[in-house]
C-alpha cells in the first residue's frame, strides 16, 4: 500500500511539474515573441483600433501635431523606450532621460500616461510600422476643397445677375425692334387707300392716347399711385427709432456663422450669462483663447488671421475689445434674459433670428412695445410640474378654455417692464 | 369734364410730392453701421453707467445737453482702466453663493490632491444626470463630441481633443474631472469662469457615469 501510494504520488508529482515547466515554456515564448513587432494582421488591426482611441488626439503617423510624428517611431525609439515612456512619461522626464528631456523641451507638453499591457503597445507600434511601411500621401486635398466650397457659395449668385441683366437686355432690344416694325408698317399703310375698318385698325394709336386720358384710366393710376406713395410713407414712418437692420462693422470680424453654424458651438458657451442674469453677457477674452490659443490661421490656409491677432494684441496689452452693441433696449423697459430663456424655454433664434447664418449680426426682431406684448398674448404658460401655478390654472379653466398664456399670468401689466 | 381732368392731375402732382417724402423717409430705416433715425434720442442712450454699452465721445449729445460738461451722451468711467463701466472685483473677493461654495485655490498642477476630492452633490439625485448631460452638451460636445470620443466638430481644427472613453481617463475620479474643467490641463483651457462649481460637478458626475460607463 505505502509503496504504490509513493510511486503514484511521484508520478502526480513528475506530471504536474511537467505541465508546470511546459506552462513556463509556452509563457517565455509568447512574451518573447510580444517584444518584438509583429506583422500579423490581427495584431495590426487591434493595434489600429488603439491608436484610434487613444493616440490620435494628438498623433499621427506622417504629420507633427501636439506630438510627434510617429512614423517610423520603431527605427527610432529602443522598444523598452517606448513601453516605459507610454506608461509613464512623466516619470521617464523626472528620471532625467535625455530622449524624453528632449521632447518635453520641443513639444512643451508631458503625453498623458496610459495603462496599457505591452503586447497593447507592441500592437500600436506594429500599426505604426505597417502604416510607416506605406508611401507617404501628399495631402492637398483639403485646400483646394476649401477654396472650392468658396467658390461655389459665390458663383450661383453672380451667375443669376448675369442671366437677369442679359435676359432685359434682350426684352429692351425686342421692344426697340417691335416699335420700329409697327411705325414702319404704319407709314407704308398710310400711303395706301384704305376702306374704313381697315382706316379704323390703322389708326389705333390715336384711340390708346383717347385711353390715357379717359377719366377711368386717370382714376386708376391716382389711385394707385396714392396707394402705394400712402404705404411707403407709412412703412417709412414706421422705421423712425425702430432698428431693425442695424448691423454695425465690430472691431473684431467675428463670424456666428462659422462659430455657431459651422462648428455647432452652443450659444451659451460664450454668452455664459444668458440662464443666469439680466444680460447674455459678451465673451471675455479668455473664453475665445480656450480655442483660439491654438487656432490662428485663416480658415483652409496656412496664414495667420489677423482678425485673430487682434485677440492676442487685447491679451498682450491688457485692454478691452469693444464690441458694438446691437441690441439695445431704452432704459425705460427692463427685459431679463434668464426670464425668458431658462424660464421661459425660449430659442435664442425667436428674438435674434438665425444668428448661426449670420456672418455679420443684424438686429432681426423689431424691438418695439407691439411686438413684446404680441409674444405675450401668444404664448402658453408650461404649468406642467409647477405646484405654484396649479390653483391660477384652476381659476383660469373656470373662465376660458382656452390654455393659459403669459398676459393671463400678468404678462400685460405695464409694471412688469416698466418700472 | 376738363375741369375733372385738371383736378386729377393737380391731385397726382401734388402726391409726388407725398413720393419725396416718402424717399426721403426710407432713409431712417437702420442699415449697417447706422442706427437709423432715433425720435427722442434721449431714450436710446442710458443715462447710468451700462455694462454692456458706453460711448466714449466726450461731444456725443451736447446738443441737448443744459449744463457745463461732457455731452447727454457720455457714459464712460474716466476713473476706471481704459474708462470701462465695469471693474473687476477687489484681489481676494469671495463670491457669495446659495451652496457655500468656497473658492477653489488649488493650482493647475495640483491634480493629484484635486483627484481626491468628493462630488458634493447627492448620490440618490437622477436629476444630475439630466442636467449634467444638458450642460455636457453645451459646454463640451462640440470638442470631445457627444459621446465623449473626441470628435466634436470642433476637434478637427483643433487637434489634441482627449478621448473621454479612452483607457488613460477610465479610472480618473469626479474630482480629477472637477480640476480639469475648472483649470484645464495640457491643450484644455480653463473653464472655471464659464460655469458655477456645482455646474462642473453635475458634468463631472455625467461624465464619470454615463460616458465612461
Amino acid at each position: 500500500m505505502h509503496t504504490t501510494d509513493r510511486l503514484s504520488l511521484n508520478v502526480n508529482f513528475i506530471a504536474r511539474f511537467s505541465a508546470f515547466l511546459f506552462f513556463i515554456l509556452i509563457v517565455g515564448v509568447s512574451s518573447l515573441r510580444a517584444q518584438e513587432i509583429s506583422e500579423d494582421a490581427e495584431v495590426i488591426a487591434q493595434g489600429e483600433q488603439l491608436f484610434k482611441a487613444n493616440c490620435t488626439a494628438c498623433h499621427r503617423i506622417n504629420e507633427r501635431l501636439i506630438g510627434p510624428a510617429l512614423r517610423d517611431v520603431h527605427t527610432r525609439r529602443e522598444i523598452d523606450w517606448i513601453l516605459n515612456f507610454v506608461k509613464n512619461p512623466q516619470k521617464m522626464i523626472n528620471s532625467g532621460d535625455e530622449i524624453a528631456n528632449a521632447l518635453f523641451e520641443e513639444y512643451q507638453v508631458v503625453m498623458t500616461a496610459f495603462p496599457f499591457s505591452d503586447d497593447q503597445i507592441l500592437s500600436v507600434v506594429s500599426y505604426i510600422k505597417a502604416e510607416s511601411d506605406k508611401p507617404i500621401e501628399v495631402a492637398v486635398a483639403t485646400t483646394t476643397a476649401g477654396d472650392g466650397t468658396v467658390v461655389e457659395h459665390g458663383m450661383p449668385q453672380t451667375y443669376i445677375n448675369v442671366i437677369m441683366v442679359g435676359l432685359i437686355v434682350v426684352l429692351v432690344i425686342l421692344l426697340i425692334v417691335l416699335f420700329l416694325i409697327i411705325n414702319v408698317l404704319a407709314r407704308f399703310l398710310k400711303e395706301k387707300e384704305l376702306d374704313e375698318d381697315e382706316r379704323e385698325v390703322v389708326e389705333q394709336r390715336l384711340n390708346l392716347k383717347a385711353l390715357v386720358r379717359s377719366n377711368a384710366f386717370l382714376g386708376f393710376a391716382a389711385f394707385f399711385f396714392t396707394a402705394v406713395v400712402l404705404k411707403t410713407v407709412i412703412d417709412g414712418l414706421f422705421t423712425v427709432g425702430v432698428q431693425t437692420g442695424y448691423a454695425p462693422t465690430q472691431p473684431i470680424a467675428f463670424s456666428h456663422q462659422i462659430h455657431a453654424g459651422q462648428y455647432q458651438i452652443d450659444c451659451n458657451y460664450c454668452h455664459t450669462g444668458v440662464r443666469k442674469s439680466k444680460s447674455a453677457n459678451i465673451p471675455s477674452v479668455n473664453i475665445c483663447m480656450n480655442c483660439h490659443s491654438a487656432i490662428k490661421n485663416i480658415p483652409w490656409t496656412t496664414n495667420p488671421s489677423p482678425e485673430i491677432a487682434k485677440i492676442y494684441q487685447a491679451v498682450e496689452t491688457n485692454t478691452p475689445i469693444e464690441w458694438v452693441r446691437v441690441h439695445n433696449l431704452p432704459d425705460l423697459a427692463y427685459f431679463n434674459h434668464s426670464q425668458h430663456v431658462e424660464v421661459g424655454g425660449i430659442e435664442c433664434q425667436t428674438c435674434h433670428g438665425p444668428v448661426e447664418e449670420m456672418d455679420v449680426i443684424s438686429q432681426y426682431a423689431n424691438l418695439t412695445m407691439g411686438w413684446c406684448i404680441n409674444c405675450h398674448r401668444e404664448t402658453n404658460l408650461n404649468t406642467r410640474g409647477n405646484a405654484y401655478y396649479d390653483k391660477l390654472v384652476q381659476l383660469h379653466s373656470e373662465v376660458s378654455k382656452e390654455p393659459m398664456k403669459v398676459e393671463d399670468n400678468g404678462g400685460l401689466e405695464c409694471a412688469r417692464c416698466h418700472y | 369734364m376738363d375741369k375733372l381732368k385738371r383736378t386729377i392731375s393737380r391731385f397726382l402732382l401734388s402726391l409726388s410730392a407725398f413720393a419725396f417724402v416718402a424717399y426721403g423717409l426710407s432713409s431712417c430705416a437702420a442699415k449697417g453701421d447706422y442706427t437709423g433715425t432715433e425720435y427722442a434720442p434721449q431714450m436710446y442712450h442710458s443715462v447710468p453707467y451700462e455694462g454692456l454699452s458706453q460711448i466714449q465721445d466726450k461731444e456725443a449729445g451736447n446738443f441737448i445737453t443744459s449744463i457745463d460738461g461732457p455731452g447727454e451722451f457720455y457714459t464712460s468711467n474716466p476713473n476706471n482702466p481704459n474708462e470701462m463701466n465695469m471693474r473687476a472685483p477687489v484681489p481676494n473677493t469671495v463670491p457669495r453663493n446659495k451652496n457655500g461654495y468656497t473658492p477653489y485655490r488649488l493650482a493647475t498642477e495640483d491634480l493629484e490632491t484635486a483627484a481626491g476630492n468628493i462630488n458634493p452633490l447627492p448620490t440618490d439625485n437622477p436629476q444630475i444626470i439630466v442636467d449634467g448631460k444638458l450642460l455636457f452638451d453645451r459646454f463640451c460636445e462640440h470638442c470631445h463630441g457627444p459621446k465623449g470620443l473626441g470628435d466634436g466638430l470642433v476637434a478637427d481644427k483643433y487637434p489634441g481633443v482627449a478621448n473621454l472613453t479612452g483607457l488613460a481617463y477610465q479610472d480618473i475620479t469626479e474630482g480629477h474631472i472637477f480640476h480639469v474643467i475648472t483649470m484645464g490641463k495640457g491643450l484644455m483651457g480653463a473653464h472655471g469662469s464659464q460655469l458655477s462649481p456645482e455646474e462642473r460637478w453635475k458634468i463631472a458626475r455625467y461624465i464619470n457615469e454615463v460616458i465612461q460607463k
